[in-house]
């Protein structure tokens, strides 16, 4: 089936739409990024995915000045920005298909692959690129591929990830991987299992801190109940799949961004609930734990900036769970 | 006597016509009552007391405890309980710097010379709060006409006692019982308890432990009458042949009459269906003492915590039976083999936890709930050791140690933090104890209390001297009293590694807290004189507790490494009212406008406040399921 199933294209001004039976992407030159995932009529991105560099500090964080010295990491997870895209119709490079390119485009466009690429630079000192690939197949499955370019003089990075943020809350999760919220440098005692998480549960340690990373995950599907939409009455639960590649992958589902939590002193002083925000990362750096002012986490358990990473997933063409 | 206020100043003077610390026994009239633990020598005074607050000691009301006081403007408060939580006096938290920091210049007494006494400095003390409570009763049928104490679990931190207007005696060692002979001063009838509590006293230099700091009446109090002939304390020893086989039981009594030491003492050892194994019985005396052997003894472990119960049955020269005091047996062996500590033959591995008494609600005045809740997180996530840190918990946590196979370390309540160490770095210049002789008795004093007291309870396999108090004569005295005392334990003190001038004398382990492992290792390696523990380490403050595998590797390696005790148990933090949406919400130093504060450092426990696990017990779980 998939091989006989074209993909439309939408050569827009603006804008690559990719659409197909029962999903629609809008890929957004301006907006640099992933503007629009909708599978069956249901909007999933409140905002286009962006690279994740900061993690909210942990005590040990505090402690041990880790956030001080990779504090522009926050600064970079706050303001990079898209500075390139590139185009690949059914793996051949095309020219940005904006006007006047587009103009030889018509509103029947097909093909069986579509990638695209955003390059996006951060603003630390100094700067490197993070290129974020969405590769769509002919079955409407996303692929994307993230590539962090080393660069020498740059602290060791707190998280390194690409976050999605969604227009409502979640339900809830269910995900194959490992029991309880854990990290490189305390996954031992995760139990291998499928589970289902209800709600968006922030783990409740006394000053909100970087919490919920699920390691060693081969799936995840986050449901939910509502969109933004206001011609969409429909409250049934819809649900969206992201799944490992190449190898597992960690991730956390949150209701907040890292300086949502970094902000509060307290979990009372959290915002309402409004989002989701899903993680996926790429390398997940340890908490550490020898004691929570001054030691260092475990080096194996350390990001480092001056060398490349690379991050594979899927957010897969159907819902699993 | 009367009561005198600058008591509070001089570290000398701790202990008042205090009865001499004992052990924890409990006397029955009868063996039934003995079975169903509810004694009729036993009075509770827990419950609403009459309460009156003073912001400092000019502001007290004087003379309170005199029958005739007017105190018609007292409150009521429910005893026990923290002055502060009740809403008296501001709630903080503070680590290592004294509570007054930034607000009052001190230096305690003789640190500065002996011609340097402080006089003053807490007697006339501008923020040392003061709790005036006053109880009235009447002697339940089963304590008239008998000899009559009273028993504090824990008053925190200085308190002077009166009964019916006359003075009977003054205590400090928040976490240690204090008792007192009321016989005296009874009268028939109605009753007048008062009890004057102060927040701060020398001992708050000893007592400057990393937690809220309160005051109070906050364990509880109760009266308990002496029948005619009465067992006033019990050592048992219970031991077992280098060949694990051969129980060795030795028994030594102190008895007391209100008139003749006349009759006899029955004693029966049943093992753990009640069966006698054992029996014997002598003539009275001030010192009774009896040994004897069990062959094929069933040992006292973690995975077994089997226990035989004693018996001890005073007879009148009528023979009838005036007293029974039952106690619980664990036989065991523990002893250090080729420097490394062994029980009953075995290496020992210590998969421990600190915990600090702590209810989010009731702050460290704890429930049986709390208690029996916290033992089943021990049971579900492998601890098997526990360090009462840092001071002597409730009496009956000790019982559920026992019962439970939870391995104890005993620590004193004694805590000098501040007097040592500033912002991190070494500087003892005003350090107490120190090696100051008008500080040596109070420390040593506490030792007793911990060790008569507990004596007797398998689960405590260490005396621990206290915590981060640096070191010098006065705790080389506590561990060779310790040694003294008792030879069938090993002491425990981490803060001779401050000061490695006293490495011989304190402590028969080298204990660190929160070493890297790679630091652990060169020790081990270097042909070390002590076996190795932490008795802290993962300080799981908020998301925390990575990197465990690399201590868990050190037991594989090293037979002198024996694990650790993990800081810490539960969080430090308490339900308030959120003034701003009216829910329940967790608050920590610096949140009641407390200063100085050392905010969120009391999140450090596997549990959350609320005794709600936090993500990282799973690996807790797994790492000490390994060398279970």
């Amino acid at each position: 089936m998939a091989n006989t199933t074209k993909l439309n294209l939408i050569f827009g001004d603006v804008t690559l739409g990719v659409s197909g039976p029962h999903f629609r992407y809008i890929f957004a030159y301006d907006r640099g990024g992933l503007e629009s995932l909708v599978r069956y009529g249901k909007e999933w991105l409140y905002r286009t995915p962006v690279p994740a560099f900061w993690r909210a500090t942990t005590d040990n964080d505090r402690g041990n000045g880790f956030s001080r010295q990779s504090a522009m990491w926050l600064g970079a997870d706050l303001f990079t920005h898209c500075t390139a895209v590139a185009v690949r119709v059914d793996g051949q490079s095309i020219p940005l298909p904006i006007a006047p390119e587009n103009n030889r485009y018509t509103d029947h466009e097909t093909a069986t692959t579509v990638g695209i690429t955003f390059t996006y630079t951060t603003p630390t000192v100094p700067a490197t690129t993070v290129d974020v690939t969405y590769d769509v197949n002919a079955d409407g499955g996303l692929t994307v591929a993230v590539h962090y370019h080393g660069v020498a003089g740059l602290p060791e990075l707190p998280a390194l990830g690409l976050r999605f943020i969604m227009p409502t809350p979640a339900s809830g999760f269910d995900y194959q991987g490992l029991s309880g919220e854990t990290y490189p440098d305390r996954m031992a005692g995760g139990q291998p299992g499928t589970y289902h998480v209800a709600g968006l549960p922030v783990t409740p340690y006394l000053v909100p801190q970087e919490c919920g990373m699920h390691m060693a995950t081969d799936w995840v599907t986050v449901t939910r109940e509502r969109t933004l939409n206001n011609a969409d009455p429909d409250h049934e639960p819809f649900q969206l799949t992201v799944k490992r590649q190449d190898a597992p992958l960690a991730f956390s589902c949150l209701p907040y961004t890292p300086s949502e939590l970094e902000n509060a002193t307290h979990q009372e002083e959290l915002p309402t609930p409004r989002r989701t925000v899903l993680t996926i990362y790429g390398a997940v750096r340890g908490v550490g734990g020898i004691d929570s002012w001054g030691a260092d986490v475990e080096p194996q358990y350390h990001i480092a900036g001056d060398v490349d990473h690379d991050f594979h997933f899927e957010i897969a063409a159907s819902v699993q769970n | 006597m009367k009561a005198d206020l600058t008591w509070l100043d001089d570290p000398q003077t701790f202990r008042i016509n205090q009865a001499p610390a004992h052990s924890d026994h409990r006397a029955y009239a009868t063996e039934a009552e003995a079975d169903q633990q509810q004694s009729q020598f036993v009075q509770s005074l827990d419950g609403p007391w009459g309460f009156q607050f003073a912001r400092d000691p000019q502001h007290r009301p004087v003379g309170f405890y005199q029958p005739d006081y007017d105190r018609s403007d007292f409150d009521q408060l429910t005893v026990p309980g923290h002055i502060e939580l009740a809403g008296y006096g501001q709630i903080q938290y503070i680590n290592t710097a004294y509570p007054w920091e930034g607000k009052h210049y001190r230096r305690p007494a003789y640190s500065q010379g002996a011609d340097q006494p402080e006089r003053g400095m807490f007697s006339t003390d501008p923020e040392n709060t003061v709790g005036a409570y006053v109880k009235r009763f009447t002697l339940q049928p089963g304590l008239q006409h008998r000899r009559v104490s009273i028993e504090f679990d824990g008053v925190e931190q200085a308190m002077f006692l009166w009964l019916n207007g006359q003075f009977v005696g003054y205590a400090e060692d928040s976490f240690s019982r204090s008792e007192f002979d009321l016989t005296r001063y009874l009268q028939p009838g109605e009753n007048l308890l008062a009890v004057e509590v102060f927040k701060h006293s020398t001992a708050a230099f000893l007592e400057d432990q990393d937690m809220f700091r309160f005051s109070g009446i906050f364990r509880s109090v109760r009266l308990v009458a002496k029948p005619a002939l009465h067992l006033e304390d019990l050592t048992i020893r219970a031991g077992v042949d280098p060949a694990l086989t051969t129980g060795q039981l030795t028994l030594a009594l102190q008895l007391s009459a209100a008139e003749q030491l006349v009759g006899a003492v029955q004693l029966t050892l049943q093992d753990a269906t009640g069966q006698p194994v054992w029996t014997a019985e002598h003539a009275l005396a001030e010192t009774v003492k009896l040994d004897t052997t069990l062959p094929h003894v069933h040992l006292w472990n973690h995975h077994d915590p089997y226990l035989y119960r004693l018996l001890v049955t005073l007879t009148d020269a009528t023979g009838a039976v005036v007293e029974v005091v039952p106690y619980p047996v664990g036989f065991r062996r523990f002893e250090l083999k080729d420097k490394v500590m062994t029980l009953n033959g075995e290496r020992l591995i210590i998969n421990g936890v600190n915990r600090h008494e702590w209810d989010a609600h009731r702050g460290r005045a704890v429930t049986m709930a709390d208690m029996t809740s916290d033992l089943q997180t021990f049971r579900e996530n492998n601890i098997n050791a526990v360090r009462t840190c840092h001071y002597p918990d409730q009496p009956v946590w000790y019982d559920l140690c026992d019962r439970n196979g939870i391995y104890m370390m005993a620590e004193n309540n004694l805590e000098t933090h501040g007097t040592w160490q500033k912002m991190g770095v070494v500087e003892p210049s005003y350090n107490v104890p120190g090696s100051l002789p008008q500080w040596q008795l109070a420390v040593l004093d506490r030792a007793k209390s911990n060790y008569e007291m507990f004596k007797n309870h398998p689960a405590i396999l260490f005396w621990s001297l206290g915590n981060e108090s640096y070191a010098g004569e006065d705790l080389a005295a506590m561990d060779a009293y310790y040694h003294q005392a008792d030879p069938t334990r090993l002491t425990h003190y981490e803060g001779v590694f401050q000061n490695r001038a006293y490495a011989d004398r304190i402590s028969d382990v080298e204990s660190r807290m929160y070493n890297p492992p790679r630091e652990i290792e060169k020790y081990l390696q270097e042909r070390p004189a002590k076996p190795f523990l932490d008795c802290e380490y993962m300080h799981d403050m908020g998301n925390s507790l990575g990197g465990m595998a690399s201590y868990a590797q050190l037991i594989d390696r090293y037979p002198m490494y024996q694990g650790g005790f993990i800081w810490d148990f539960i969080d430090q933090a308490l339900w308030v009212k959120d003034p701003v949406t009216g829910k329940s919400v967790l608050h920590y130093g610096g949140d009641f406008d407390d200063r100085h504060a050392d905010y969120e450092f009391s999140g450090d426990g596997l549990l959350f406040a609320d005794r709600t696990p936090k993500p990282a017990l799973q690996e807790v779980r797994y790492y000490y399921g390994q060398h279970n």
